[in-house]
């Protein structure tokens, strides 16, 4: 399934609380069980006045809709098209 | 991608994040969908206010027609004009008035300001609506702008008084204010009425009606299927949108009425898909996103959905496209299913933050939930008051008490209901507003609460004195002080008794009046209540002002100004009210302008109709006396148009009655009767005795006697001459009944104000000159008509004529020609050039900013109009006033009333 990336601008981001964290992890988590399509939320990252996410869903339409059902801005959408690591170098082409 | 869940320009408007197009309408509208026809000129006119909001000119247009007309389908094209294709956008705000039972204050301005980056506009208890009107005016002035508000025939009462406030500064911003709604849908009595008098009247705004299509439109829009143009445009009337439904199912037999053509579209919907239709059916704003997940609508049931074309998604819900579509899925709901489905969305809605009370009211209401519908009617109730829209704060009231449980306390129900007759106060519904207050006074007695009861029988009082109704208001008021100081309630004592004492001061009962303040001005020590304490000064003042002491009008008005300062409003307010009208009694007319030109808009900005109407009617007279006619019936009509105050209506019954008198134009009678009937029943001196004097001027200038001169004035000005504060009016009645011989004698001078003493004494010149010097032309006129001497005499009619006082002016000319007067001035063939009296409030306050040297420039910026408009109004100004410049105006601004 895609994997997107998806920014979100929340003025004051970084001052949210872990309680304020939880309340909309309780939102996103309902809106996702509401959905009636595979959906996962995989993670979120907090950084200034920002949040990037990244979702697993069958289309961008999904993605859209558990924001608006969440009330969550979603300034930008992105198709992940590929993730790497550290752990990468191992598959290097010269081998 | 479906539309119903497709992204891109809707996004920002789902996130709240402002974006560049927020005003486009999300989903995919019609206006895609069709070609406009037969809309070539209306839209040409809606392009032209946008290309000149453009270019920084404001103006509006509002569009009007049935439901189905295509007024918004016409608007979004004009606002995707406005957003597209141009390299330079511009901002397009949309608002939109929802089909709620009781709207939502504020209603369309909440979407504006949330996507003009405004935040909640009422931000707490303390917030000024004229700071909300200045926000959101300065946030629209700042770029060019396309501000849309759909629906007007739903509107709240608030959002009226803001539009009227912009449409009033349309000149001066850089906008193009578009409004829609169906003109057969706005009563006589709607709220929005005054508005659509706007469009109708301010330069710059104008009104499109849409009619519906031709056999030759619809034609078009069914060309290409096998359907009969003739027979479609018979069904459907030419109805654009149930035109433009038949036209989606050419092949289907041709349906009855709109809402079959709708219907048919949900032929093949599954029983489960379709209640989720009526749900939104159900939900007249909008069925928020937020709440999907607790209604258990989940994506794929959307998907489906999106097949019958009938819904969208904007301002974060989900929508109807049209509302004929919404009405003929609810129409499918069974009664008994009604209820259900509302109480569904109430819980749903309950979830969510911030709370919308009115939209829960709505709800509960219609679930049959009486206590949540009493419960949130209070919330709304609150928030309507806070965002200054009586009319919905009444009707909240009304569903509170409708559903207040059994058990309530009497207590609880009295508090109830005093705040309801409040607030019908406030929107000039005094017999409720008094009915209601007095279905309190076997509450309080129920709840054995004596400082209750004294308190409502107070305030029975003073809506009784504003209802004209006098003797009501004295036994209440007396009432109140009775019960108060039997039971011990000091405080609701000497307030009761201060309402006394004003009600005594009205009537120039300055005994009683004194005995009454100095009552309360005790109480008021005792329990250090300071306006308690303001008020039994302000009436000590006052009568010590009308009696004639000089130095009383500075203590007064510093009285008035520690009452502002302090924050009583009412107070303060009612002080200019009175101060003003004391001014103008007294002849001292450029102290009254200044007063009003100070308070009135203090009576706008907080919000206190009773001081508005009572010094509009005010400025009226006083314009009155100044000779500025077409002011004076601006003002006039003003207050009687609104539903005024019966107690300050007296005044402008007697503007029209003696304006039309004068000029020998329009009805008189009507208007004299009507001042006649409110002077009987309020029975104050200073108010009888100039009616009969209107009376007696109509008897002299028709000839027709009238017993109400014959009898009642003579009785009256023998009756209340000497009386203090009564100078001005026995002067003005005396000199009537002398021109008509009714009494032979003028009242002792002690009795008479200084000119009418001068007059009397045969020093006519003299007194003629005072009223010069006064700025008061038709009493001077009229003073030199007495006069023995020709010249004057003759002069006298050219002051008449000047005046557009014609019809008096043609009463002198023959009254020369009888006393056998060689030079009779002619009367003048048309109205002459210069016509002081036909400046309109506009041009006097241009006038006076020219008297005071402003540029055009600067005149535009003091009065929100453009350079262009100023220009034109100057022009108007020194026309009429026959000047050749502005520095004429300057020079002569003493004379002429402008300093």
């Amino acid at each position: 399934m895609p994997r997107f990336l998806i920014e979100r601008e929340i003025e004051g981001a970084s001052d949210l609380t872990l309680a304020d964290l939880a309340k909309i992890a309780q939102t996103s988590n309902d809106v996702v069980e509401s959905l009636g399509v595979p959906y996962t939320w995989v993670k979120s990252y907090v950084a200034g006045d920002k949040i990037y996410c990244v979702h697993e869903a069958e289309d961008a339409e999904a993605v859209v809709e558990h924001a608006r059902r969440g009330g969550f801005p979603a300034n930008r959408i992105s198709v992940i098209a590929n993730e790497f690591g550290p752990e990468t170098a191992s598959h290097s082409a010269a081998r | 991608m479906s539309a119903l869940v497709e992204f891109g320009v809707e996004f920002g408007a789902v996130t709240g994040v402002a974006i560049s197009d927020l005003g486009a309408r999300p989903d995919r509208s019609y206006a895609g969908d069709v070609h406009i026809l037969e809309r070539d000129r209306e839209l040409a006119a809606l392009r032209a206010a946008v290309a000149a909001a453009r270019a920084g000119q404001g103006g509006g247009v509002a569009v009007t027609g049935d439901a189905g007309t295509g007024k918004s389908t016409l608007v979004e094209s004009a606002c995707a004009d406005a957003s597209g294709a141009s390299d330079r956008q511009l901002r397009v705000l949309r608002g939109v008035c929802d089909p709620l039972q009781t709207p939502r204050p504020l209603g369309p301005f909440r979407d504006i300001a949330g996507a003009a980056g405004l935040g909640p506009l009422l931000r707490d208890d303390d917030t000024l609506l004229a700071d909300v009107y200045e926000q959101l005016y300065e946030a629209l002035r700042a770029e060019p702008t396309v501000l849309v508000v759909e629906d007007l025939h739903w509107i709240d009462a608030a959002s009226v008084d803001v539009l009227r406030f912009l449409a009033r500064r349309v000149d001066s911003m850089p906008i193009a204010l578009l409004v829609t709604y169906r003109d057969h849908e706005i009563g006589p009595r709607h709220s929005a009425r005054p508005l659509l008098g706007d469009f109708a009247r301010i330069e710059g705004l104008s009104s499109l009606h849409l009619d519906p299509l031709s056999v030759e439109g619809v034609k078009a829009l069914v060309d290409g299927t096998s359907l009969d143009p003739q027979r479609v445009h018979e069904l459907t009337g030419g109805n654009p949108f149930f035109v433009t439904e038949v036209a989606k199912d050419p092949d289907r037999p041709l349906p009855a009425s709109v809402r079959d053509a709708v219907l048919a579209r949900t032929a093949d919907v599954a029983v489960e898909d379709f209640e989720v239709l009526q749900l939104v059916a159900t939900a007249p704003d909008r069925l928020d996103d937020r709440t999907l997940p607790a209604l258990g609508v989940d994506l794929p049931t959307l998907r489906r959905l999106d097949g019958t074309g009938l819904l969208g998604r904007t301002r974060g819900g989900l929508v109807f496209r049209h509302e004929l579509a919404r009405q003929a899925v609810e129409s499918t709901i069974p009664p008994g299913g009604v209820a259900r489905l509302h109480a569904r969305l109430l819980t749903a809605l309950e979830m969510i933050e911030p709370r919308e009370p009115a939209v829960l009211t709505h709800h509960a209401v219609a679930a049959r939930d009486s206590t949540r519908a009493a419960r949130y009617a209070r919330d709304a109730a609150a928030e309507a008051i806070r965002a200054g829209s009586h009319s919905e704060a009444v009707a909240f009231f009304r569903i509170a008490l409708d559903h207040v449980h059994e058990a309530t306390t009497p207590g609880e129900r009295a508090d109830l209901l005093q705040r309801l007759s409040f607030e019908q106060y406030m929107t000039s519904q005094l017999a409720d507003a008094i009915d209601n207050v007095r279905a309190t006074f076997p509450l309080w007695q129920r709840a054995e609460n004596p400082a209750g009861l004294a308190a409502a029988h107070d305030t029975a009082a003073i809506f009784e004195y504003y209802n004209a109704r006098r003797v009501h208001a004295e036994a209440h008021a007396d009432r109140a002080a009775g019960i108060a100081d039997r039971s011990g309630a000091d405080l609701a004592f000497g307030v009761a008794r201060s309402t006394r004492g004003l009600l005594a001061y009205m009537r120039s009962e300055v005994d009683l009046a004194l005995r009454c303040s100095t009552d309360a001005a005790r109480i008021a020590d005792e329990h250090e209540f300071a306006p308690l304490a303001i008020k039994a000064e302000f009436v000590r003042t006052l009568v010590e002002l009308a009696g004639g002491s000089v130095e009383a009008r500075a203590r007064l008005s510093d009285q008035v100004e520690t009452a502002r300062a302090e924050g009583f409003d009412e107070l303060a307010s009612t002080g200019y009210s009175q101060m003003s009208s004391l001014d103008v009694e007294q002849r001292r007319f450029r102290a009254a302008e200044h007063v009003l030109d100070e308070s009135l808009p203090f009576t706008v900005e907080r919000d206190i109709p009773i001081c508005r109407h009572w010094q509009t009617s005010v400025r009226s007279r006083l314009r009155f006396n100044q000779g500025r006619w077409n002011a004076a019936l601006e003002d006039a009509d003003h207050v009687l148009d609104e539903d005024g105050m019966p107690l300050a209506t007296v005044w402008p019954n007697l503007v029209r009655a003696l304006v039309a008198l004068r000029r020998g134009s329009g009805p008189v009678l009507v208007h004299l009767d009507a001042a006649w009937a409110l002077a009987r029943q309020i029975d104050e001196p200073l108010r009888t005795l100039p009616v009969l004097a209107a009376l007696a001027e109509q008897m002299w200038m028709t000839g027709v006697a009238d017993p109400r001169v014959t009898d009642d004035a003579v009785r009256e000005l023998d009756r209340l001459a000497g009386s203090p504060g009564t100078e001005w009016g026995v002067g003005e009645l005396a000199a009537w009944l002398l021109r008509l011989g009714l009494i032979t004698e003028p009242p002792d001078a002690a009795a008479l104000a200084e000119p009418y003493r001068a007059a009397f004494a045969g020093r006519h010149a003299d007194a003629a000159a005072w009223w010069r010097q006064a700025g008061e032309p038709f009493a001077e006129a009229m003073t030199l008509g007495d006069a023995p001497d020709p010249d004057l005499r003759t002069r006298a009619v050219e002051l008449l004529d000047s005046l557009g006082a014609v019809a008096t002016a043609d009463r002198q000319r023959v009254a020369l020609r009888r006393d056998g007067i060689a030079q009779v001035p002619t009367r003048p063939r048309a109205q002459t050039r210069a016509n002081p009296a036909g400046l309109t409030n506009r041009q006097l306050d241009v006038a006076k900013l020219v008297a005071r040297g402003f540029t055009n420039a600067e005149i535009a910026t003091r009065l929100y109009i453009s350079i262009r408009t100023a220009d034109h109004h100057v022009s108007a100004v020194l026309t009429k006033l026959g000047l050749p410049n502005r520095r004429a105006v300057v020079v002569r601004a003493d004379e002429l009333g402008l300093s």
